[in-house]
């Protein structure tokens, strides 16, 4: 709801200037992103650093002052994050990078509400969460929400798993966090019907059909939610027709895997140029794992040595999308790069 | 011109690895041994200033393990996505040490990358190096477009429009960075921006006319400039897209 003071922020890049009418309400970054302005960012919600700006005059709120993005900032020069701060009074700012407008046809990020209709413990530390819109809503596969509860101050960075264009309904993963507050909540609270707040789509990390390349998914626990949407369009699109497609889920003992009957349907549905391995790290794959799922592959090991050995020679053509805590992403890079599979053909969004 | 600093002994850096010094003044270099040779670069990003060490190197290519710019490391040239080269310095080894030198703004810019050693050479005896002050108006709408610049250090800001209707148009902060590039263009004889420092800033000026003398000289050189100074054009004015 736009309550705040109108005003007006000028975003100086490399290249040229941008003039945004907005509210004091209103995040500097979201409303760059909503007119379609191609403003740097890669977590959205204060963790990367990557949106880093500086006020040239003005001044702005920040919402979040201990965010742990900040550790990338030179305060003393005016530096901010753009995704925590908000303009009190018309500002100029600066961002040190060309800045474009979004390409035509870019699903333009926006504010909208939902509710959860339903959630379920997959794993004693990961649960699935359905949110229902007020309106339908268009995403890319492999794309992010920043979601936020009433209950809990701040937006929280969560892939879609499903994919649809004008969908009605998005489907996330929850990974519970030690000490962290909103998982402790969710966790411990029955949220259907909750009121939530969303902000998106976001990331870069994005699959569509017409890449015509084989694909390679390399994720760890909740990491898997945007790789299901990627597979989910390609199975939707038949994709894996054509071009092959290698998935490697790690986690660290079976009580831990999840989605494998999902995996196992997508396996039956796609064929056999779809691979899915599914990679334990803290124990022997037991036997009754291959019993049970006879369409899934299992391995022992880091799901990134995994990949790395199963792989090999066959890294041709091939388009990487990684998701997972950062030793699984820093681990994937330089096997890929060593592999010599180009940068431009690594994606993933880096959440801190 | 810029005095040698001593900054390591060769056997301080790992062989086909990086390794990165500060000097006094806060700069980071970063050294990379390849084979033989060795190498030295600003030790930051140009991206987002990210420490570069912390990156993967494989001997021949550096990747900053941020957004996987990536640059050759025996020219610092930008690879894939990388939209910016490294800042070189010149290197020098006497006794077992290595020196550095800061390098020449015009060897470093995108604009001149690739051209032959010689036009180079004939370019750089054309640049007059000159000093200015925060604040100094370089050229204002409607001056004429006789003078190319490269920034060797400092800030240059750009305005368009006039009076109480000006608009920001961008602004150049990296060492070999090109503008006044209306200079080297047919039938764009008036300015139609103004370009002012905003930091002390040192700045390479040449004049258009002459640069495009030397380059008829050499068309192979002078075909590579046009047709990177059509690139250099394009990145302000294009959309982003899906690479």
């Amino acid at each position: 709801m736009m309550t705040g003071k109108t005003l007006n922020i000028q975003v100086n890049a490399r290249n040229r200037a941008y003039t945004l009418d907005g509210t004091s309400d209103d995040k500097i970054l979201n409303l760059g992103l909503s007119n379609a302005i191609d403003l740097p960012y890669e977590c959205g919600s204060g963790t990367c650093g990557t949106c880093k700006a500086r006020l040239i005059s003005g001044e702005i709120c920040d919402r979040w002052p201990e965010a742990p993005g900040r550790k990338f900032l030179k305060p003393k020069k005016g530096e901010f994050l753009m995704c925590q701060c908000a303009a009190k009074t018309d500002s100029v700012i600066e961002v040190e990078s060309f800045v474009h407008t979004m390409e035509a046809g870019a699903c333009v990020p926006g504010l909208i509400t939902g509710r959860v209709n339903s959630s379920k413990l997959l794993t004693p530390d990961v649960m699935s969460l359905q949110i229902t819109m007020d309106q339908t809503f268009d995403f890319d596969a492999g794309q992010f929400m920043l979601v936020q509860f009433p209950e809990v101050v701040g937006f929280r960075g969560w892939s879609m798993v499903n994919y649809e264009r004008h969908a009605k309904t998005l489907d996330f993963v929850i990974k519970k966090k030690p000490d962290g507050v909103l998982s402790e909540w969710l966790f411990g609270n029955n949220c259907e019907g909750v009121e939530v707040e969303l902000y998106g789509p976001l990331g870069n990390a994005t699959f569509y059909s017409r890449l015509a390349k084989n694909i390679l998914c390399i994720a760890g626990g909740s990491g898997i939610a945007g790789i299901m949407s990627i597979l989910s369009r390609a199975a939707q699109d038949g994709y894996f027709s054509q071009y092959s497609g290698d998935v490697f889920f790690g986690v660290r003992t079976m009580k831990d895997a999840f989605f494998l009957d999902e995996l196992a349907a997508f396996r039956a549905e796609c064929g056999e140029k779809l691979n899915i391995v599914i990679a334990l790290s803290d124990e022997d794959v037991p036997a009754s794992a291959q019993i049970d799922y006879p369409q899934l592959a299992f391995d022992n090991g880091f799901v990134h040595e995994v990949a790395g050995r199963h792989m090999e020679d066959r890294y041709q053509n091939v388009r990487a999308y990684l998701a997972g805590p950062p030793p699984l992403v820093n681990g994937s890079i330089g096997m890929l790069l060593r592999a010599r599979v180009t940068t431009d053909n690594i994606r993933y969004d880096k959440f801190s | 011109m810029s005095k040698n600093i001593h900054i390591c002994k060769l056997s301080d850096i790992p062989a086909n690895g990086i390794k990165d010094f500060v000097l006094e003044g806060g700069e980071k270099v970063l050294i990379a041994n390849f084979s033989e040779n060795y190498y030295a670069y600003n030790g930051n990003c140009p991206h987002q200033g990210t420490c570069l060490a912390e990156g993967f190197f494989d001997g021949a290519v550096l990747t900053c393990n941020k957004h996987l710019w990536q640059w050759d490391i025996t020219t610092g040239k930008p690879i894939g996505l990388a939209e910016a080269p490294l800042e070189s310095y010149q290197l020098e080894i006497e006794d077992g040490e290595i020196y550095v030198r800061k390098a020449n703004a015009l060897k470093m810019a995108e604009l001149f990358r690739d051209i032959s050693t010689s036009t180079q050479d004939l370019l750089v005896k054309l640049t007059r190096r000159e000093e200015y002050e925060v604040g100094s108006v370089l050229y204002d709408l409607g001056d004429l477009t006789d003078d190319l610049y490269i920034l060797e250090s400092g800030r240059v800001e750009f305005e368009l429009g006039r009076d109480e209707r000006t608009s920001a148009a961008g602004f150049i902060l990296r060492k070999g960075e090109v503008f006044g590039w209306a200079a080297l263009l047919e039938h764009q004889p008036i300015r139609i921006a103004q370009a002012v420092c905003v930091e002390k800033s040192v700045l390479l000026r040449l004049n258009g006319e002459e640069v495009v003398k030397v380059l008829a000289t050499d068309p192979a050189s002078g075909y590579l400039v046009m047709r990177q100074l059509a690139t250099l054009i394009t990145r302000h004015f294009t959309s982003s897209s899906e690479q």
